[in-house]
């Protein structure tokens, strides 16, 4: 680079001088050789002819304080000889490069400004490896970040792109929090809205489809049923496991409480998708309306002690079994919101104790 | 928790900084800097080389366990990020084959890729890389071990490919010649672990070439600005009964065409000549290595190896042959260093090395590595070597014994 630019250089510029004015507004004299391996400082030098006096000194970017500028000129002074080895070059670049993290990071600032670009591949390799293999509290203390991510964004999980098991245990900890959270959050609101996989299959979304092509209600209905209950015993799993998650990390009595929340909620949200086709024809073992609903719900937590209780009793197991599995609330008739509840969670602590 | 012991350091530094400190931090630690702050959240995710390497692995015993940790990580990492991928590498990992490298070339396809380096483990089928990938139309290097490449009949080549690099990948050889005359610009092309009978290389930009494997014969039609050639042409015996030569490879067409005549070209930048398994009784062979030599005026390093097949033979014919392929005014004049391994002491190799050391005057080291450990044949050797004129002064001989 400087050989050619050199040859454009009228010799009246050729002064072994040069005036550079830092962001501090002082202005210092430079020995042009030096200065000139600054690609910015060579771009004044050529194009608006600055920098010959003290009257138009090199204006430098705002990042360049006068520290970091002798930093700069030395760094230069050392490379721009040519006869060096690049042993030499490397073992100088270690020992220059050894400093506090502060001025490293000015540092990369300014030879950035001044489009060093060497000195911007060293610096920024010192910072990759000061970053390298610490934890986020470590690199927030030394680079004195602010730990500034709201709880709700530290939930989201990190996507699992990390391996530290630290980590994954946070997220596996916030994750269920979360869910907690958003369960209570529910039992407050009439309306749900969750979204959840639709496991059902190909053939479902295909009987179903057909189905829906003017079939009586009566056969719709028993279709659907079966459906349902398929579609049921999927979230009735998947939910279980997120309880049984839940349960382990809260203590007996709520746990309780969040698996009846689990419970009526499995029952009482429906996808989108359903909702649409179905609105005449609602979940079959919800026949039940939606004011209805809602009152199962407020009832929840009032319950959950007098569930507690009645848990212990043997006699309900066997006979609410049956019942439920058996779909029977096809005869129109809304039990007792209460009762029902003590149906289904009974059913429930039996596949429950399946799948233990 | 107190962070604000002072003014942040270093989330206000460019962009551009921010990706050069990124791309030197392994792949995981960069992605992990999400979680710094807020500012840093989504820093990561515009960096555009993307380097998975035995630093991303988990350490843990269970190979189907990491192999789907890792693929889940690159895949999730590859939906995360944002803006052009310039590098792409997979290297030193023991990922195998799976089919979600089709979704990840798909995607890079589609986000400008340059630069492609797809290593894969041993264990199950070559990859077999996706029509999607030959659209890569920014493909400047290209490197692939254990995939398979099946160009479609459209496909016009790679207008910007630089590099090429292709190891142990199965591919017809009208594919991989017709690949390598449709990338104008080829400047560095590797092939190894190869086994396809015939090739041609048309590349008139080629500066770096090395093969190696099994090959019947390789041309080099028009290669004029050859820097760095290095030869290995390995066969395996049943190919070599089906031979009309006795010898093991075959370098009669290296160079073009059947006439044995004085090369048309000189090779003018080539600097660097490798040669392995190079028969020393057959005298095309010699013929084609000489030939290659006094066409490189430049030449400056030379490995050459023997064949290892030799029967042994004392008796030799042809001594004139020397005489009038290589005039007493040849002269390379800025062969510095020359390597000569496996050599078995017959005859035409000592005339080879006769050869070199009187037409060398810039030579400064000749390591030469026999291949038999009788002593006597060793010393048999020496003596023949001690006879001849040195031209350079400098020249320091090795004759490296042991191991």
């Amino acid at each position: 680079m400087s050989e050619i630019d050199m040859s454009v250089i009228k010799p009246e510029m050729m002064k072994p001088y040069i005036w550079l004015q830092t962001s501090d507004g002082s202005i210092q004299q430079v020995e042009q050789e030096i200065a000139m391996f600054c690609p910015f400082i060579c771009q004044e030098i050529i194009q608006k002819g600055t920098g010959s006096s003290k009257n138009c000194a090199i204006c430098l970017p705002e990042k360049v304080s006068p520290a970091m500028l002798s930093l700069v000129l030395d760094y230069c002074r050392f490379h721009q000889v040519p006869g060096r080895s690049n042993k030499e070059r490397k073992s100088h670049d270690e020992k220059f490069i050894r400093m506090d993290t502060k001025r490293l990071c000015d540092l990369t600032s300014a030879a950035d400004s001044l489009q060093l670009r060497p000195l911007v591949d060293l610096t920024s390799r010192t910072l990759a490896r000061i970053i390298e293999g610490k934890s986020p509290e470590e690199i927030r203390e030394i680079f004195h970040l602010p730990d500034d991510l709201t709880e709700e964004e530290k939930l989201e999980p990190l996507k699992n792109t990390t391996d530290d098991p630290r980590i994954r245990l946070l997220n596996r900890l916030y994750a269920k929090k979360r869910k907690e959270l958003k369960e209570r959050g529910r039992l407050k609101n009439v309306e749900l809205e969750e979204e959840h996989v639709d496991e059902r299959s190909v053939d479902d979304l295909l009987s179903f489809i057909n189905g829906n092509d003017g079939d009586s209600k009566g056969s719709k209905t028993s279709k659907n049923k079966k459906k349902n209950r398929r579609k049921k015993e999927q979230k009735k799993n998947s939910t279980l496991t997120e309880a049984s998650e839940v349960k382990k990390e809260l203590s007996g009595h709520s746990a309780v409480s969040d698996k009846i929340a689990g419970t009526s909620n499995m029952y009482t949200e429906d996808d989108t998708f359903s909702h649409k086709e179905f609105d005449d024809d609602e979940d079959v073992d919800d026949e039940i309306d939606p004011a209805l609903q809602a009152k199962i719900d407020r009832h929840i937590c009032s319950e959950s002690r007098l569930l507690q209780r009645i848990v212990g009793l043997p006699q309900f197991t066997a006979a609410t079994t049956a019942t439920a599995e058996g779909g029977s609330q096809a005869d129109g008739v809304a039990p007792n919101p209460t009762t029902a509840i003590l149906f289904r969670y009974s059913a429930l602590l039996t596949t429950y104790d399946d799948d233990n | 928790m107190d962070d604000f012991s002072g003014p942040d350091l270093i989330s206000d530094l460019p962009q551009s900084i921010i990706e050069t400190i990124l791309i030197q931090l392994p792949i995981r630690d960069a992605v992990r800097t999400s979680i710094l702050s807020r500012k840093w959240r989504y820093k990561w995710s515009t960096i555009t080389q993307l380097v998975f390497d035995e630093k991303c692995y988990p350490n843990c015993h269970d190979r189907e366990a990491v192999q789907k940790n890792v693929v889940e990580f690159i895949t999730r990492l590859l939906f995360l990020h944002q803006g052009p991928i310039h590098k792409f590498q997979i290297v030193n990992t023991s990922l195998q084959n799976c089919s979600a490298i089709n979704q990840w070339i798909l995607f890079l396809s589609r986000n400008d890729i340059k630069d492609l380096d797809l290593e894969l483990a041993e264990g199950g089928e070559f990859f077999r890389m996706p029509s999607c990938f030959f659209g890569c139309e920014k493909l400047t290097r290209l490197e692939l071990s254990r995939c398979e490449l099946d160009p479609p009949v459209s496909f016009k080549g790679f207008s910007c490919l630089k590099s090429l690099n292709l190891h142990q990948v199965l591919i017809s050889p009208e594919a991989i010649e017709s690949l390598i005359s449709s990338c104008p610009l080829l400047e560095s092309l590797s092939l190894s672990y190869f086994d396809c009978l015939a090739l041609t290389v048309c590349a008139p930009n080629l500066k770096y070439l090395c093969l190696e494997g099994e090959f019947k014969e390789i041309c080099l039609v028009d290669t004029p600005l050859l820097v760095e050639l290095s030869v290995a042409m390995y066969m395996t015996d049943d190919v070599a009964e089906h031979m009309e030569q006795s010898s093991t490879c075959n370098f009669v067409k290296f160079l073009g065409g059947n006439d044995l005549g004085r090369l048309a070209i000189m090779y003018n930048n080539l600097e660097t000549i490798e040669m392995y398994q190079v028969s020393f009784e057959d005298m095309k062979e010699i013929l084609v290595v000489l030939r290659l030599i006094t066409s490189s005026p430049n030449l400056k390093e030379l490995h050459i190896s023997g064949s290892s097949n030799i029967s042994a033979a004392t008796y030799a014919a042809g001594f004139e042959f020397w005489e009038k392929e290589c005039p007493s005014d040849s002269i390379l004049s800025q062969l510095k260093v020359v390597k000569l391994t496996e050599m078995s002491g017959v005859p035409h190799e000592i005339e080879f090395i006769k050869f070199l050391l009187g037409c060398s005057p810039a030579l400064e080291t000749m390591s030469i590595i026999p291949s038999m450990y009788d002593l006597e044949c060793q010393l048999k050797m020496l003596v023949e070597l001690m006879k001849f004129r040195r031209a350079s002064t400098k020249a320091e001989i090795y004759f490296i014994r042991g191991d």
